[in-house]
């Protein structure tokens, strides 16, 4: 797996270059305006681990080279593994870059011992799960292109949620029900003590989403022709 | 015969195409050309032997292993080229190069650069900056650095200049020197077969036609030639297509002694070219 790890940074290291002063802008940019831990730190993570598999798959798409990376002798799930390190390992990194910047920018609003506490942390890692759970096995099967659709379709779904709430049935409509149990789900997740216990389930349930997400993305990549 | 590949049933469909029951061996220490015209399944049988696209049925054995169940242990042992070379085309070489080179055990980097150095490339050039020859020489110098037991190419020489092919060729004739070595290269340029491959196997239409040492189809195969009205293509033993023209009648026959002994004087018997062959099973009446 090292090796595909890699592999992905030397074909990739040159875009990494390129994207890392877009990257400081937005993270200087969002050190501005947020003065909320979480959300600072779900937005970093969103954009960094959105990056690197965009990133990836698009020079992927590009070069076709996913089938070069088959055929080297490796297991297409090495391959899997690697993709997912990958990305897990960039969110990592650009979290780090993101928290040094926030320390350094006089500017900042969100202090960095703010977000550096276990609840923060695992509240935002849980969130960054859920939506890589998606992403991640949708991305290797269908490449940059799956990517997109996925996103479109993303867009126009909350566009016709937003649609029905307002335009279906008043107080009784079930959209508005959904939402509200979405919104009183998340802030359970938010104000919800920082108890071991609590800790605990949150880091089970991140493990298991990106389990489940991996086993998916194995079986996806597997089928894949190349 | 000991096998580099063994390859029984393979089955592959597609939206309007299917690789059907292909089963052939190719035998270690020989070059085997696998033959056939744009789409008759040579890349996708190609693809199949590297797990690049999933079976629909059948087995393909590599050194005798199955090559699901040890892919990686097969793949490190085998050279592949593509017909258009995969890689990221803002690197180095030397950066493509050093980024596979660790998933190889027996990677030899000091063989490695004396290719380079043959094929008059340099390491710090820019992928896409190499003409197409020069692209296919650097995948062919990747295929070659680590030792590999089967060199496997798709379509090696389609689009490449005559100096460069006659290169390539001598270079697959000196590999299979070493008797330890195969080489298997799908192509449809039928004179680079003749020129160096031990054995041919002919794919049309996803089906095999055959496979056979080269030497024994030309000498086997071949065409008659008669007047049109003179004779029918049913009377010709072994035929297996035809091409009729106003004042002539062409047929491909796959026992050419049979035809000169029956047709005597009646007819001219010549023997067949692999491109005669590719020529009437694809594009005359064939009778595969």
């Amino acid at each position: 797996m090292l090796k595909i790890l890699r592999l992905e940074y030397l074909f990739t290291r040159k875009q990494i270059l390129i994207v890392l002063p877009m990257f400081s802008a937005y993270f200087a940019y969002m050190a501005s305006q947020i003065d909320s831990p979480r959300v600072f730190i779900i937005a970093t993570s969103l954009m960094v681990g959105l990056s690197m598999p965009l990133t990836i798959l698009a020079r992927e798409d590009k070069f076709k080279t996913a089938s070069l990376v088959c055929s080297l002798p490796v297991r297409r799930s090495t391959v899997v593994l690697g993709k997912f390190a990958a990305t897990w390992i960039t969110i990592g990194i650009g979290l780090g870059y993101a928290l040094l910047f926030t320390a350094v920018l006089p500017f900042a609003k969100v202090a960095v011992s703010e977000i550096l506490s276990a609840k923060t942390l695992l509240i935002s890692l849980f969130l960054v799960s859920l939506v890589f759970a998606v992403i991640l096995p949708f991305t290797l099967r269908f490449g940059l292109t799956g990517i997109i659709i996925l996103l479109v379709a993303c867009q126009l779904l909350g566009i016709v949620v937003l649609l029905l709430t307002h335009f279906g049935g008043g107080a009784r409509n079930p959209m508005r029900g959904l939402l509200r149990a979405i919104v009183g789900g998340l802030k359970t997740l938010l104000y919800h003590e920082p108890t071991a216990g609590f800790l605990l389930a949150l880091l089970a349930a991140v493990v298991a989403l990106i389990a489940l997400s991996f086993l998916v993305g194995l079986a996806l990549y597997g089928r894949r022709d190349l | 015969m000991d096998n580099a590949v063994s390859i029984k049933g393979l089955r592959k469909g597609y939206k309007g195409f299917t690789l059907d029951n292909v089963t052939f061996d190719v035998p270690r220490g020989y070059i085997m050309g696998l033959i056939g015209p744009n789409g008759a399944g040579k890349t996708t049988i190609v693809k199949l032997i590297m797990n690049l696209i999933r079976r629909d049925a059948g087995e393909v054995r590599v050194f005798g292993l199955d090559n699901l169940r040890h892919e990686a242990e097969i793949k490190s042992r085998i050279g592949f080229v593509y017909d258009v070379p995969r890689f990221p085309e803002d690197l180095r070489l030397k950066t493509i190069a050093s980024a596979l080179a660790v998933f190889y055990d027996k990677w030899d980097e000091a063989r490695f650069q004396g290719l380079l150095e043959e094929f008059r490339l340099p390491p710090r050039q820019v992928f896409k900056k190499l003409s197409h020859g020069m692209k296919m020489k650097f995948s062919l110098a990747l295929a070659l650095a680590h030792d590999a037991d089967l060199i496997l190419m798709d379509e090696p020489t389609a689009g490449l200049d005559p100096v460069f092919r006659f290169e390539l060729l001598n270079k697959l004739r000196a590999l299979i020197q070493d008797e330890r070595k195969t080489v298997l290269f799908s192509s449809h340029i039928t004179t680079d077969l003749e020129k160096v491959a031990d054995f041919v196997t002919f794919i049309h239409q996803g089906r095999i036609v055959f496979s056979a040492a080269k030497d024994e189809v030309l000498e086997h195969w071949g065409v008659v030639r008669a007047k049109s009205e003179g004779l029918r293509p049913e009377d010709v033993p072994g035929a297996r297509g035809h091409r009729r023209t106003e004042h002539s009648l062409d047929v491909l026959t796959s026992d050419l002694a049979a035809a000169r002994s029956r047709l005597g004087e009646q007819a001219v018997c010549d023997q067949a070219s692999l491109e005669d062959i590719m020529f009437f099973i694809s594009k005359g009446n064939a009778r595969a």
